[in-house]
């Protein structure tokens, strides 16, 4: 039944736009995303490939990465020295990348 | 150590005894509840003609001001948009700031901020045995600061967001037991959306929850979505996008919490994917566009529910949550979240397991979908208002801007009805191809924005609406048009009122029964933050903060012409100036403009050789 009604969309598709992605027709629970009458399944190659580079991508997580560990030695050297200081070139032992000792 | 572990609790329980007070409005939405509600009743129906100014307070700096002032005891605390300042102000004599604390912020953060620098709030922690008060900031910049709510020093500051990246924060930090947690902003420069935790003591990271990409950094419950498997579960920040693109996803969280602290969930709503052109991002882009609950002390999500499938329109999903506990349909007695979303529907769920109980449309006019159903969850989308590449799809109802946005809202809970700020825009909307550079806009969209059908679109008016609305049966009890959108939000109070601010200029109360206009006020400049109550020395005050801006500001604000600039907006808002200009500040009413100064005008007076 299934198959049937996908393959009769998929036919219909073609001529009646009325039978479009409507949302409805789920490959899976929560995975309901259908291509458009005439665009494609997979971007990748065709003419709308986002062609994304790798090396931005992975920007943001980096950024995280790195204000995480400079958090890290500030909360690091509060809890020793009961004073907060925000510069971490500032923190004694402070190495770029690097973790604060163990307490 | 032993104590240690019971403070947190007492944290908790502080805040919420603290917002028993109507002397206080301790967090963003009045409590845990966020229904931005008050049982006071000394300003009521009868005498809401007679409220008055009472006393005033300019931020110094001009853009948007949302949000609203906290006050505590005897001291109202004031946000301000870019740099930022926070003020503290004495109410036994409102003249004297107490202390401001203003950061020293990089000035490019501006530059990376989509829709004016805009910010929605402070929050405040009530401390313990050891440790003083405090008041949280977040900064355009990306930190989140903590302030001695005694003195304004900063007691610790950490980097929560990169704005290399476009990464900058407009939220308001949000207390649950000892943790402050901080949202995120940026889906519009391909900001993939988290929220973080940090120990309020210390600034220490606790967890941190991301909107995309694998379930390890989604950070799932090992039952998440289970009472409703047809949600979807487990590996779906992958699946449903194609290759890394959810890395670079959106998602972004810049709204509003609320909190069930029998439950030990929070609750919020993540953003738009990036970018807004939809042909680049197959899928169902998830988990962007989600209501989230979450256990606070984990992070972990115990439930999340998509409304907004593959985005197609920036309907970013970020609006109010509002709790309330009312009988369903069945006359079941429910613990429910309601929350009017921009894609034009109000849900409501059962805030216990995320069960859905309705979702109406907040106006007829909605054209994108034609119904959610209620037992799948899907939305039945109307192919003729989706959009696409080399398709300038039009009279797309709402437009991006949504039929309600960051404004935040109020539930009246004798009345059981949520007051609702709309507006009544839609849009045509044509994408376009573009490259991600990290540090870069990500939106690859052309739109111009309009009234909708019940405006003028000739005269460009007619773009808001107020109405009061049943979750469970779904109906308006009342409906009111507005010559702007209702940016801001909306406070209801036990006298029978419903206070809002509007973008031309003025705060007005109606009567929350009927609808009717009882009493309005011309502020200086237009509102886009929410109206709040206090009291102090036994008289009721109303505040609001005025100063026109956020996104249907920018026209004004940032001074453009082309109506497709502003992501759109400044069409839409081309009448604007007409009716306002910029402004900045803090306006208190109260019944016949009574205050400290009319008790006794010397209150504040100079008196030689005293300090103050």
């Amino acid at each position: 039944m299934k198959l049937l009604s996908f393959g009769l969309v998929a036919a219909l598709t073609l001529a009646t736009p009325a039978f479009a992605y409507d949302g409805t027709n789920c490959k899976a629970p929560g995975n309901c995303w259908e291509p458009k009458p005439g665009y494609p399944e997979k971007v990748e190659g065709s003419e709308y490939d986002p062609q994304h580079d790798p090396a931005e991508l992975s920007k943001q997580g980096e950024a995280l990465t790195a204000m995480d560990n400079r958090n890290a030695w500030r909360v690091w050297h509060m809890k020793q020295s009961g004073e907060f200081e925000y510069d971490v070139t500032k923190i004694p032992g402070y190495e770029e990348g690097g973790t604060p000792p163990a307490e | 150590m032993g104590t240690a572990g019971l403070q947190p609790a007492m944290a908790n329980d502080q805040l919420i005894e603290l917002a028993k007070d109507p002397a206080n409005w301790v967090m963003t939405g009045r409590d845990y509840n966020a229904q931005n509600y008050s049982e006071m009743e000394d300003i009521n129906k009868e005498n809401v003609s007679q409220l008055r100014p009472a006393w005033s307070f300019s931020t110094g700096v001009l853009n948007g001001h949302e949000g609203t002032p906290l006050v505590v005891g005897d001291r109202m605390f004031v946000h301000a948009p870019y740099p930022n300042t926070v003020f503290a102000l004495d109410l036994n004599d409102p003249g004297k700031i107490l202390w401001q604390n203003e950061p020293k912020q990089n000035p490019t953060a501006r530059t990376v901020a989509c829709c004016d620098v805009v910010n929605r709030g402070l929050a405040y922690w009530p401390g313990d045995e050891e440790h003083a008060p405090l008041i949280f900031r977040t900064q355009l910049d990306g930190h989140i600061a903590a302030l001695d709510a005694e003195t304004g020093e900063t007691v610790w500051m950490m980097e929560n967001a990169d704005i290399k990246v476009g990464a900058t924060l407009t939220i308001a930090p949000y207390v649950i037991k000892d943790m402050v947690l901080v949202g995120s902003s940026g889906a519009e420069l391909g900001v993939r959306g988290y929220v973080t935790a940090y120990d309020v003591k210390t600034g220490e990271q606790r967890w941190r929850a991301f909107a995309t990409g694998p379930d390890e950094e989604l950070r799932l419950a090992e039952d998440f979505n289970a009472p409703n498997p047809h949600y979807g579960q487990f590996n779906l920040g992958t699946d449903t996008w194609e290759g890394d693109a959810w890395k670079i996803g959106g998602g972004t969280n810049w709204g509003w919490y609320a909190y069930d602290p029998e439950e030990d969930l929070f609750y919020y709503g993540s953003g738009n994917p990036a970018p807004w052109n939809e042909t680049m991002r197959p899928g169902d882009n998830k988990w962007t566009m989600s209501i989230w609950g979450r256990e606070a002390e984990t992070g972990e999500a115990k439930f999340a529910y998509q409304k907004t499938p593959h985005d197609e329109w920036d309907y970013a999903g970020v609006n109010v949550m509002m709790l309330s506990e009312q009988e369903d349909k069945e006359g079941q007695m429910r613990k429910l979240l309601t929350h009017p979303d921009r894609n034009g529907i109000v849900y409501t769920l059962d805030r216990t397991n995320g069960d859905l109980i309705s979702a109406d449309k907040m106006d007829d006019t909605v054209n994108w979908v034609k119904e959610v159903q209620l037992d799948t969850g899907l939305p039945v989308r109307d192919p003729e208002f989706g959009t696409r590449m080399d398709h300038n799809a039009r009279d797309i109802c709402p437009s991006a801007m949504g039929y309600h946005n960051q404004g935040h809202d109020s539930y009246d809970p004798e009345r059981k009805k949520f007051m609702l700020g709309i507006n009544h825009i839609c849009m045509d909307w044509e994408p376009w191809m573009l490259p991600y550079r990290a540090g870069q806009f990500f939106v690859g969209a052309t739109l111009s924005m309009y009234p909708g059908p019940k405006g003028d679109r000739e005269n460009g008016l007619g773009l808001g609406q107020i109405k009061a609305y049943d979750a469970i049966t779904g109906e308006m009890a009342w409906e009111k048009m507005e010559r702007f959108a209702v940016w801001g939000g909306t406070m209801a109070t036990a006298g029978g009122l419903t206070f809002y601010g509007t973008l031309d200029g003025f705060i007005k109360a109606r009567d929350s029964d009927t609808g009717d206009l009882l009493w309005k006020h011309k502020l200086p400049s237009g509102v886009i933050g929410h109206p709040m109550t206090y009291k102090h020395d036994g008289r009721q005050y109303v505040a609001i903060m005025y100063g026109v801006g956020g996104w249907p500001g920018v026209g004004l604000v940032f001074d453009l012409n082309d109506p497709t600039a502003g992501l759109g907006s400044v069409g839409a808002f081309r009448r604007l100036q007409e009716f306002t200009q910029m402004g900045g500040g803090v306006m208190v009413f109260s019944l016949d403009g009574e205050s400290p100064y009319t008790d006794d005008p010397n209150v504040g007076e100079y008196v030689s050789g005293e300090d103050a």
